[in-house]
């Protein structure tokens, strides 16, 4: 398939800890979009349209694009919001300007904790009919995928103490003032130090057409590939230690993108990580390493920071778990890499990057995005 | 054939950032029985209740403003349906502007005679004047204050 | 926003349930998969001829499950394919009509559904969820419910244009007249003026018979790209307009001095449908427009919203309605499915004013079929009167 309008990034924000309680949730927002308009150069002004993603029981708000609406620049101006996820917000955000009727859009994700336990609100999810009397929250879902991994092949839980350490390293050093340090969230079989604690954060993206690039001569992480797909419904209907959606949305993106050999293809790589297990799974849905080969990657440092693909350079929701958002921070991340604006994290001469962002329960939804510099895609 | 159902209740609690701005309105409002609003620069309106930034042309808001007590009614409406979890009927609300603000805030109406709809509309017709009243025993919440018909 | 000059976007497929109060023989995702069958049935194409999947969904707390869509995934057939969930209140339908519209026209699909289903009778009460939808910082504790903030609107409205209830009356029972044609209308029982105005009090000036009821049911739709329409030579109708506008939240910035909104008027409607006619190329909406499918769950509202789409002058359509001019055989029907107000099925209510448009172009409308119409709009409204969608669909 090809796209009428080449899309890109243009800016991005990424506030991935915000603590204390001196703002509002609006007032949140409302920086975090002045912070991603700043970054990319650009006013409100030069916003057509906008989609966001906040979850209304995380928000305490039945509607929660309501409030946030203002804030992010939404009065007088075309706004979506797509609940599923934050990423999915940026997945419409493409499609609008690929379509030619939009030259820019502003995406905006956040996840706020003030609710009583974002482990409560997460049960709501499931359904009344069959599942509502368990206590099936989000971490209990990614819990049982890795208990499922880990009843293939026991010897995983060191591969994946490994990666979570990794990520831990990589994000105390890119985020040493914010990033987790304290034990996590220990869910059989996952022990404290693979998942973190729900935190409150919020994101933002600026996409824009090629024509608008051109005319701002703004520096851009153009779309080369992006594919999304679900697993379906029930937990009991899927076979945990696979993850054919990811594989799907990682066809259509990588079809797009012209991606063959992934390894060589990505300069930098921003993986789901909720737990580690998730980024293996990651690492063979991708094509960057099937399951035979995952203890000779991590023993091998492929995908440590000096290694040929680091993965998660930011330290992942590993590190910084603001769950809701952290699907589409996945997507800034490495659209910031790719501009060249990611600060302490920055790797050198990064070309194309590959983002995966996942959310739901065990990773229900799959959203990859190739993101590169100067050249064309299927997206043109 | 037998059909079931099911019965869930969500109840979840949420403790809400007011941020800096909000707090402050309902500080004053608590301690002082005084309602501010806040300049939005660009367009010099006084918002109330205030917030930190226009949502209309994305600017911070300036300077505070105090508000009232006197002020106008720009619409109300009066409801005689129980809701659950809400006041049980009758009871009219709506929005006043009050004085030097430029939009209106929402507030209940009291001390109207609601039991003849159509009279009590006329009672409460856009443009009345109304003054705010404030509780005795203040929390620091929007049903601290409410607003009855000034009276001649 | 840029007019592109772009190949089109049309509908080839329709499904949706005879809306009712209580659906006790089917669960959520039935009711959604009941939609989807029909309007698979109706583009004669299988499950698998889907290649993306717009979910229509508003507030969670409505259907009772956080994050619904995900039981939904089942339902529209959407395992290991391109899936997201659209929510803009009561706008959502209309919104996701718009998003499947976006997949195809920016190359990225040629046959996208759109789904959803609503089960509000079922709620408890729809106005205690409607309250959470409220700012907790100023105005959560205040009553606010979507009929208190309309009811509202229909005081500005009065105070400003002198509309009154017997005015409000009239649309109720033009809508009822049309929902008895229309056999998938909740509230089909048609009535007389003396009869709403009889009937008991909510929300001054707002009685039971000027609310719409709380309906059960789903809807479908599916959109194909020309291309894909033109190869199989499949009948279609085409959207030609898509456009969306948003008003500040804060319902007291819509008042006082200054404002650029008045709570009385639908300003943000307004914008959202130039922005649909420019890209349609209508100008003259009055004498453009063959028929109009416009969300107004309120009878009041349905005034200010038929003056937002240019039908009207502003104040002017309380007089034009007594004329007749909105009632099947008149100048612009609207309505003429019964509207909202006899059927609201929150999560797709919007999505169902697209659809009767498009029946209604398509000339199979059937006993509420509007004759000879060629263009119709549609609009969704959501939050507190906040967002709103609208669409051109011609045949």
């Amino acid at each position: 398939m090809t796209y009428r309008v080449k899309t890109g990034v243009i800016g991005a924000a990424i506030l991935p800890c915000v603590t204390g309680i001196k703002q509002s949730l609006e007032e949140v927002l409302y920086d975090v979009t002045q912070r991603a308009l700043r970054d990319a150069g650009i006013t409100i002004e030069d916003i057509d349209g906008i989609v966001v993603g906040g979850n209304d029981q995380y928000d305490g708000r039945a509607i929660s694009i309501m409030a946030a609406s203002g804030s992010v620049g939404g009065v007088d101006r075309d706004i979506l919001s797509t609940p599923s996820s934050g990423e999915h917000a940026f997945v419409m955000g493409a499609l609008r300007v690929a379509s030619g009727h939009f030259r820019t859009q502003l995406i905006v994700a956040w996840s706020p904790t003030e609710s009583s336990s974002i482990s409560e609100v997460q049960r709501l999810a499931a359904d009344p009919y069959y599942h509502r009397r368990l206590p099936l929250d989000e971490m209990g879902a990614h819990a049982m995928q890795a208990n499922v991994l880990l009843a293939g092949e026991p010897g995983l839980m060191a591969l994946a103490r490994q990666v979570a350490a990794k990520n831990r390293a990589n994000g105390a050093a890119s985020y040493p003032e914010i990033a987790a340090s304290g034990p996590g969230v220990a869910r059989y079989p996952l022990e404290p130090e693979m998942a973190m604690a729900p935190i409150t954060g919020a994101v933002a993206l600026v996409l824009a057409s090629e024509d608008f690039v051109t005319e701002h001569a703004r520096p851009v992480a153009w779309i080369s590939g992006m594919g999304w797909a679900t697993e379906p419904s029930f937990l009991g209907d899927r076979d945990l230690a696979t993850v054919p959606a990811l594989e799907a949305a990682c066809a259509q993106a990588y079809g797009e993108a012209g991606i063959t050999d992934p390894l060589d293809a990505f300069d930098v790589a921003e993986l789901a990580d909720a737990t580690p297990f998730q980024e293996l799974l990651a690492y063979e849905g991708l094509g960057l390493a099937p399951r035979a080969d995952w203890a000779a990657r991590v023993a091998d440092g492929t995908f440590s920071p000096t290694g040929r693909l680091p993965v998660n350079l930011s330290g992942g929701a590993q590190s910084l778990n603001p769950v809701y958002c952290t699907g589409l921070i996945r997507i800034a991340e490495i659209a910031l890499q790719v501009l060249g604006r990611a600060g302490r994290h920055q790797r050198a001469d990064v070309r194309t990057g590959l983002a995966h962002a996942a959310s739901g329960d065990a990773m229900q939804y799959n959203t990859v995005v190739v993101l590169r510099r100067g050249e064309q895609g299927a997206m043109s | 054939m037998e059909l079931l159902k099911r019965q869930e209740t969500w109840n979840i609690t949420y403790t809400h950032a007011l941020g800096e701005t909000a707090s402050w309105f309902y500080v004053q409002l608590r301690d002082n029985a005084k309602l501010y609003g806040k300049r939005d620069a660009k367009s010099g309106r006084v918002l109330v209740p205030p917030r930190a930034f226009s949502d209309q042309t994305l600017e911070p808001t300036t300077d505070w403003v105090e508000v009232g007590p006197g002020g106008r009614i720009e619409t109300f409406t009066m409801v005689y349906e129980a809701f659950n979890g809400l006041p049980p009927p009758p009871y009219a609300f709506g929005y006043v502007k009050l004085d030097q603000a430029d939009t209106a805030i929402g507030g209940f109406f009291r001390g109207v005679d609601l039991t003849d709809p159509a009279a009590a509309a006329e009672k409460l017709k856009i443009g009345t004047r109304v003054v705010t009243r404030f509780a005795e025993k203040r929390t620091g919440d929007v049903l601290d204050f409410w607003f009855e018909l000034e009276t001649a | 926003m840029s007019r592109v000059s772009a190949p089109r976007v049309g509908i080839i497929g329709i499904g949706q349930s005879p809306f009712v109060s209580r659906r006790d023989d089917a669960s959520y995702p039935d009711l959604v998969r009941e939609a989807v069958t029909l309007a698979l049935h109706d583009a004669k194409l299988e499950m698998d001829g889907i290649e993306a999947v717009v979910y229509s969904l508003s507030p969670d707390a409505m259907v009772g499950i956080g994050n619904a869509e995900r039981l939904g995934i089942d339902a529209v057939g959407a395992r290991n394919k391109r899936f997201l969930r659209i929510n803009t209140g009561g706008a959502t339908g209309i919104s996701s009509v718009a998003a499947a519209y976006y997949h195809i026209a920016a190359g990225a699909c040629d046959v996208v559904l759109t789904a959803g289903a609503d089960k509000v009778g079922e709620c408890g009460d729809s106005q205690t969820v409607l309250n959470k939808i409220w700012d907790p910082t100023y105005e959560r504790q205040l009553p606010l419910g979507t009929i208190t903030m309309l009811a509202m609107s229909g005081i500005r409205y009065a105070h400003k244009y002198g509309m009154t209830q017997e005015d409000m009356a009239r649309v109720v029972v033009k809508n009822r007249w049309h929902a008895s044609k229309n056999p998938n209308a909740h509230l089909r029982r048609e009535t007389t003026v003396e009869e709403v105005m009889g009937s008991r009090m909510i929300s001054w000036p707002i009685k039971l018979f000027d609310c719409c009821p709380q309906s059960s049911g789903g809807g479908a739709m599916v959109l194909a790209s020309e291309r894909y329409i033109k190869e199989r030579n499949l009948d279609a109708v085409w959207i030609t307009g898509v456009g969306h506008c948003s008003e500040t939240y804060y319902l007291g910035d819509r008042m006082g001095t200054g404002f650029t909104a008045d709570h009385a008027d639908a300003y943000a409607l307004r914008n959202a449908f130039n922005r649909s006619y420019a890209m349609a190329g209508i100008t003259d909406p009055a004498t453009q427009i063959d028929v109009a499918e416009i969300y107004a769950p309120f009878s009041n509202t349905e005034f200010h919203s038929i003056e937002a789409a240019g039908l009207a002058p502003l104040g002017g359509s309380p007089a034009m309605l007594k004329e007749g001019q909105f009632h099947i055989g008149g100048r612009v029907p609207v309505n003429p499915s019964g509207g909202t107000l006899c059927t609201n099925a929150i999560a797709v209510t919007a999505m169902v004013r697209v659809a009767e448009v498009a029946l209604q172009v398509w000339g199979r409308a059937g006993g509420h079929q509007v004759a000879g119409a060629k263009r119709g709009v549609a609009s969704g409204n959501g939050g507190d009167h906040q967002f709103f969608g609208t669409m051109v669909v011609e045949s």
